[in-house]
């Protein structure tokens, strides 16, 4: 199943003059990923760093040093502008249609949500209160978060996500058909041969779109998505049932799940590990090992930013964590993850990292993966 | 269905956190944000007047192309470059403005 792109009952009703806007913005997006920020550790050696040994007498030593040497270089500080500026853009591109249909959008929710026959099924904990170290911020800009909730059959956190991401990734020249859900699903196949989960788990699901395409590979799968949400939640459940995929949709935090010992042959999370603390990371993988069965696989897939090539690189990577609201961006950069799996409880020859392939465009993934001994 | 003001006025009124500055001056980064906003407004009428010059050239049964050559000589030129001239002065006032900077 595609993830991106697909027609629904909840999706925006976007006019052509609005898609012309996300367009432009995907437009000019691309631009600047492609044409002037690759010129911002030549403009920190230009620019930023003679600025700095010139104002200091030295060398800049730390990160943070390096990040003021960046910000004296005046290239630098016209793409960092223009970034944040384009990043604000994506949300008001999809913000907009998502505002002006919303009525309708609430309506086709409500309609699926409380239809009497349904695939898959939605429980939301009202006593539960969304994970504020993410629920607090605007992570990547999107206004309100993704833990926002506007109350009954409300659905606009997963619009927003589901469409800013869209135009976001088109930017980052992240391809139309790839589909993070394929990837794991090709590095099962090549690296757990002959391994299909009867029943498994999505953390961090957001509007579902891995779920739901996980739900279409395997239609004998019994599949369970959880995020923070409701609002998200909702969304992603009523694009499950109008797309006709099964999925069992949770308002759970991964560091404290209400499922049982052993219940799932496959947990995966698909870009949570850069959204979350260092406590709350090693909880949700001692979490995820906890639920899968023994002989089960644990995946946590993410952003490819773990082995910047230099410091300068990996402070130029860190640019979200001060413009884009991604507060754990580099704690998730710079983790021993290899040692978190281990001190969650997985032997050391059961993890193995990846560097994978995306199915569709240059683009390249993370992951670590985990196999539950017995 | 809500208006397009007030939709965006709902989204605005949701999102949160300051906007860290990245220009040496704030005036210029604002000045900056508007005019990429302008910019990606310059592409959607750009797609606008796409649409309907595609239409006028599939109604009069050529080909777009054809429609976007022509070239006005003589009278309609003239308007054409005083209305170019004309919107480079409003656009480029401040260059002309005799009001000094104080
Ligand atoms: C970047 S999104 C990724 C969404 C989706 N998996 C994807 O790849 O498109 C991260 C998601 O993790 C969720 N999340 C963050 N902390 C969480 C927690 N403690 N428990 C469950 N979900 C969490 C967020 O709410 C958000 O929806």
């Amino acid at each position: 199943m595609r993830v991106r792109d697909l027609q629904h009952a909840v999706l925006p009703r976007v006019t052509s003059e609005e898609r012309s806007r996300q367009e432009a913005v995907v437009s000019l997006r691309r631009l600047l990923n492609t044409r002037v920020r690759p010129q911002n550790i030549d403009a920190y050696s230009a620019e930023g760093l003679p600025a700095f040994v010139e104002a200091n007498g030295r060398q800049p030593q730390s990160p943070d040093e390096v990040q003021e040497a960046f910000l004296m270089s005046p290239r630098y500080r016209r793409w960092s502008a223009a970034n944040r500026a384009a990043q604000e853009m994506i949300w008001v591109s999809v913000g907009e249609p998502t505002y002006r249909d919303l009525d309708r959008m609430t309506q086709a929710a409500a309609d699926l949500i409380d239809a009497p026959q349904k695939l898959g099924s939605l429980t939301l904990d009202p006593d539960y209160d969304p994970s504020p170290e993410v629920a607090d911020l605007d992570i990547h800009l999107q206004p309100g978060g993704y833990g926002m909730d506007r109350g009954e059959h409300d659905v606009v956190a997963g619009a927003l996500y589901e469409c800013g991401g869209n135009v976001f990734s088109f930017g980052q020249g992240i391809g139309r058909g790839d589909s993070k859900a394929s990837v794991i699903i090709k590095l099962l196949e090549s690296d757990y041969e002959g391994f299909v989960p009867g029943k498994m788990l999505d953390m961090g699901c957001s509007a579902g779109a891995a779920s739901a395409a996980y739900a279409a590979h395997w239609p004998d799968a019994e599949v369970h998505a959880i995020d923070i949400g409701a609002g998200m939640l909702r969304y992603a459940h009523a694009r499950a049932e109008s797309l006709g995929v099964a999925v069992h949709f949770h308002q759970m935090d991964a560091s404290a799940l209400t499922f049982e010992d052993d219940s799932f042959d496959l947990v995966v999370t698909h870009n949570v590990l850069h959204e979350i603390g260092a406590d709350k990371r090693r909880a949700m993988l001692r979490e995820a090992l906890r639920v899968v069965r023994p002989g089960g696989v644990v995946i946590h897939q993410d952003v490819d930013i773990r082995r910047p090539p230099s410091l300068i690189h990996q402070v130029e990577r860190d640019w979200d964590t001060h413009f884009n609201g991604e507060a754990h961006w580099a704690t998730y950069a710079t983790a021993d993850l290899i040692a978190d799996m281990h001190a969650a409880g997985f032997p050391r020859e059961a993890i193995v990292e990846h560097d994978l392939a995306a199915i569709h465009g240059a683009n390249r993934w993370y992951a670590i993966s985990g196999k539950k001994p017995g | 269905m809500t208006s397009s003001v007030e939709a965006l006025t709902s989204l605005l009124a949701t999102a949160r956190g300051n906007r860290p500055q990245s220009m040496a001056n704030r005036e210029a980064e604002d000045v900056l944000n508007i005019t990429l906003a302008v910019l990606v407004e310059l592409a959607v009428a750009n797609d606008r007047i796409d649409r309907l010059e595609r239409m006028v050239a599939d109604l009069r049964g050529e080909p777009v192309e054809e429609l976007r050559d022509l070239r006005y000589e003589g009278e309609i030129a003239q308007q054409r470059q005083e209305a170019t001239d004309a919107l480079l002065t409003r656009a480029l006032r401040i260059m002309i403005d005799p009001r000094a900077q104080s």
